[in-house]
């Protein structure tokens, strides 16, 4: 990450001390990205279109949020959907039931999901990965058969509609239009927390915790409280994802809010663009989110988007678990770097050479 | 810390897996300020006694003090904390790091904004550079962990303990795997450590080394001590001779 | 409750745990060899309960003699599996990676069933589907007895197989200590083929006695992924004895609670069970010590 705001250190130790020309490369993509969105509702031709664009900005949120643990300590959770559906269905309960304003309920629903996330976090990250797996994954299965036998409190599988906090006289395409940015305020939010975490020192301890739980304990690292909270967070950021969307789409159905499948699709995006760099999930939510609507609208709801979303998942686990910008950064870097790395090891071995014959 | 506090002990200390016992009642003081050194025959128990020590594994039994106080079954953090450091035997750092990132993570301070405060400030990037310097690898700064040599490794573990400031300082190992000239450079600077006034226990199976560098060996055999004293003695002992020779 | 009626409920119950057993005994089996939380069991599961539907459509043969294509079929996938997909993960991440794997094989199957036999609900008609036996005012299903026979059996040729056979010895000693199974030469990576092969064995007999006694769809699968995960956490991860144990008595408290409170809500106890279980004992309650860890 670029340490321009580093009030210190005047060589910025970033990684392999990039020289200024990238710096500046990387602020104008930067700046390229923000006008793409900011651009994106005049340029898009119809408001289908433009409720694409929502769609896959709501992934986006959703897998940068499933980052905020999956990405920092390597624990893979497949229900997180169990986080965004509740995060809609609290926003709409909120509503519904106590007359809160729309807003206040979708902020009050983030935290409410995020005081869900702790117990939660307790049971499965006192241990290693396999429990937390099997947890998350048990949730969203538990959630889903809950939401869908308490009829008198969630509506049960009839669904729930949620109601609009912009009044009826706001048209459709203003209402995307609107959602579309909302939703890019809370993917810059979340980009923004991961962004600070990742710099902190709470962040050396999850990435190192990622790459060796063990050794990261033995130099220190609170390894339970740091995975706790990187759960609580993702989940108030993820149920903020789902909060937004239940507004937008208007309605909630207990077999799509808690879905294996949002969960998948988060967890391929994230693996697909990179679990380790800022921007990774957001790639992987841009290619696969259009991959996913183009196919819903050309082939309909066949089984056909499971097979293709298994194998997808399956080549990816397979040939790159490092996600494309890893890959692509990790080649770049290695060849610039082999070399300096091979003349330095040559030139300790002389040294050593020298101490040994003294 | 004061010189006249116990360094790390134990009491009684038993660790089995499944039928066997890794550690069978052991109770050794180690000696504060000193260099001590744990030895003994493969398997017999030194790692997992380490292991018990730091709080990776719970022992069945028995308690672990340190400066006096017990600390037996804290989580290994905690144990961290107080001021114990340790390597592993097959060195172990963080792969997808950068080395200076290796560095880093040892600085944990407790509360919440500290714990957000940025891990490249000056202050911490400036320590885990001299001690990067110090043991020799501060010119790879910038290589991932994973793409430099096994010895350099092995410094860079042994940096990335010290930047947690440990009072005491367990290394299992420290020359395993590695060149002549390079067991002679972490010597010294195990010997320089030991003059700040860190206390050492080392667990090693080059014989040279330990005699030449501790100044306190604790021999173990099948789980529990069965010597112990100043190098020269211990070498002389017929148990240890028989331990080592499996007479 | 009245005393018929419990009785009922606690053979059904039995009965059902019988199953359960089985399949997490696989489910567990896994785990112990290759530290791999194997999503895709209850997928194989389903697919062997088609194909003896299938079978049984087709041939009009009985769908239990589908188990002499389905068992050695399902034990040479399983072998292909662990050595051809999951042995190329790279071993510092394989726990997580090999649930996406495992994961992502859940979902091409049922995508794949549902492709090629629609989602339409499917049931095998038998002679004997209806026919119940009465034993002290207990009625039973011959299915469902069948069922558990299957299940019974092949839960004690897997014991027998795993006590008495050098294999077996192989395979446990790969579980406890891997380094040290090498060290004594063995060959730890063609064990853990074979550990799959038999785990994926289970998921064969197991679909074919579930195809006898339930009505089956594609996504059928992830009403028994979550139970069988949850029952080998509860067993204790990579205990098979605990696995079994935990199975049963869940199966039972499953069954004696879909009385009072409907079958949706009686699966609750399974979700439940796994979450006390990590709250207060998270390597499990019967043996288990390798859950410590993970
Ligand atoms: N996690 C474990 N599970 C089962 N057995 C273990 C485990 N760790 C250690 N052991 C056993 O405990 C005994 C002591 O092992 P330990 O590693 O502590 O010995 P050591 O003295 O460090 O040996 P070495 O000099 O070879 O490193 C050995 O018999 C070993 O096989
Ligand atoms: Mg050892």
């Amino acid at each position: 990450m670029p340490n321009a705001s580093s009030p210190t250190a005047a060589p910025a130790p970033t990684r392999s001390g990039r020289p200024t020309a990238a710096r500046v490369a990387r602020i104008a993509g930067l700046l390229a990205l923000v006008a793409v969105v900011l651009l994106f509702p005049s340029l898009a031709p119809d408001p289908f279109i433009l409720s694409v664009g929502v769609v896959i900005l709501s992934y986006a949120v959703l897998a940068t949020s499933w980052n905020l643990v999956g990405g920092f300590t390597g624990y893979i959770s497949l229900g997180h959907a169990a986080y965004s559906g509740l995060g809609g269905y609290a926003t709409a309960l909120l509503i519904l039931r106590t007359g809160l304003d729309p807003w206040l309920a979708l902020i009050a629903g983030g935290l409410i999901v995020a005081l869900i996330a702790i117990p939660v976090g307790i049971a499965s990250l006192r241990v290693r990965g396999a429990s937390f797996v099997i947890v998350s994954i048990a949730l969203v299965l538990i959630l889903q058969l809950t939401f869908q036998s308490w009829h008198d409190f969630t509506g049960g599988s009839g669904g729930l509609r949620v109601p609009r906090p912009f009044g009826t006289e706001v048209l459709r395409p203003e209402q995307h239009e609107r959602f579309f940015y909302l939703h890019a305020v809370l993917l810059a939010l979340a980009l923004l927390t991961w962004w600070a975490i990742e710099r902190s020192r709470l962040g050396a301890g999850l990435k190192a915790i990622r790459e060796d739980e063990d050794k990261a304990q033995a130099l220190g690292v609170p390894t339970f409280a740091y995975k706790l909270t990187a759960l609580v967070t993702s989940a108030f950021f993820t149920a903020l994802g789902g909060g937004l969307y239940a507004l937008w789409f208007g309605y909630l159905d207990p077999i799509f809010q808690f879905s294996i499948l949002v969960g998948t699709y988060m967890v391929l995006m994230s693996l697909l663009g990179g679990v380790r760099s800022l921007f990774g999930p957001l790639l992987g939510a841009v290619v696969v989110g259009y991959a996913v609507e183009v196919f819903k609208s050309q082939y309909g709801d066949t089984q056909l988007h499971l097979v293709a979303t298994g194998v997808l998942l399956g080549l990816v686990v397979l040939f790159m678990p490092d996600g494309v910008i890893p890959a692509l950064t990790s080649f770049v870097n290695r060849r610039r770097r082999a070399a300096s790395i091979r003349e330095v090891s040559a030139e300790e071995l002389a040294n050593q050479r020298e101490e040994a014959a003294r | 810390m004061t010189g006249s506090q116990g360094s790390v002990a134990t009491q009684d200390l038993t660790k089995s897996f499944g039928g066997v016992r890794a550690i069978d009642g052991a109770s050794v003081a180690f000696k504060e300020g000193e260099i001590n050194a744990l030895i003994g025959p493969n398997g017999s128990g030194k790692t997992t006694f380490f292991n018990c020590v730091t709080g990776m594994i719970r022992p069945d039994a028995g308690t672990v003090t340190y400066q006096d106080r017990d600390v037996t079954g804290l989580p290994p953090h905690r144990i961290a904390r107080s001021g114990i450091g340790r390597s592993f035997q097959l060195c172990r750092v963080f792969p997808r790091l950068t080395v200076l990132e290796n560095v880093l993570v040892a600085v944990q301070p407790h509360g919440l904004l500290q714990r957000l405060r940025g891990s490249r400030n000056a202050a911490d990037v400036g320590r885990a550079r001299e001690l990067l310097a110090r043991v020799g690898i501060d010119h790879l700064e910038h290589a991932e962990a994973r793409d430099i040599s096994y010895g350099q490794q092995k410094l860079l573990e042994l940096a990335g303990v010290l930047m947690g400031d440990p009072h005491t300082i367990m290394l299992d190992e420290p020359a395993g795997g590695v060149n002549p000239a390079l067991v002679e450079r972490i010597a010294d600077l195990v010997r320089e450590l030991n003059a700040e006034g860190r206390t050492f226990i080392i667990v090693e199976h080059n014989m040279e080394l330990v005699m030449g560098l501790s100044d306190h060996v604790v021999v173990f055999d099948r789980g529990r001590p069965i010597a112990q004293g100043t190098p020269a003695v211990v070498q002389d002992d017929p148990l240890v001779l028989e331990a080592y020779l499996g007479v | 409750m009245t005393g018929a009626l419990f009785a009922q409920s606690l053979v059904l119950g039995v009965l059902l745990g019988g199953l359960y057993a089985l399949l997490a005994a696989g489910l567990t089996l896994y785990f112990g060899v290759m530290r791999v939380v194997m999503i895709a069991h209850s997928a194989f599961l389903i697919l062997a309960a088609y194909l003896a539907w299938y079978f049984h459509e087709t041939s009009g043969l009985d769908p239990l003699l589908s188990l002499v294509i389905t068992v050695p079929l399902f034990f040479v996938v399983g072998y292909g599996m662990q050595r051809f997909l999951v042995s190329r993960l790279r071993p510092i991440s394989l726990t997580t990676m090999s649930v996406l794997l495992t994961f992502a094989i859940a979902l091409t199957i049922e995508g794949l069933l549902g492709f090629v036999w629609t989602g339409t609900q499917r049931r095998v008609q038998l002679g004997y589907s209806g026919t119940s036996i009465e034993v002290a005012g207990v009625s039973i299903a011959v299915v469902k007895l069948i069922a558990f026979a299957l299940a019974a059996i092949s839960l004690g040729a897997l014991f027998v197989i795993l006590r008495k056979t050098s294999f077996g010895r192989a395979l446990r000693a790969t579980t406890q200590h891997p380094e040290a199974a090498r060290l004594v030469g063995i060959d730890t990576d063609r064990v853990a083929g074979l550990g799959f092969g038999l785990g994926l064995a289970t998921a064969a007999i197991g679909g074919t006695a579930l195809a006898l006694d339930y009505t089956i769809y594609p996504s059928l699968h992830w009403h028994w992924i979550g139970p069988l995960m949850a029952i080998i956490v509860v067993g204790g991860l990579g205990s098979i004895p605990g696995a079994a144990i935990a199975a049963l008595l869940l199966g039972v408290a499953a069954s004696l609670l879909q009385v009072p409170l409907g079958t949706t809500w009686a699966q609750t106890v399974f979700y439940l069970a796994l979450f006390v279980t990590l709250m207060i004992r998270p390597q499990g309650f019967f043996g288990g010590r390798l859950a410590q860890r993970f």
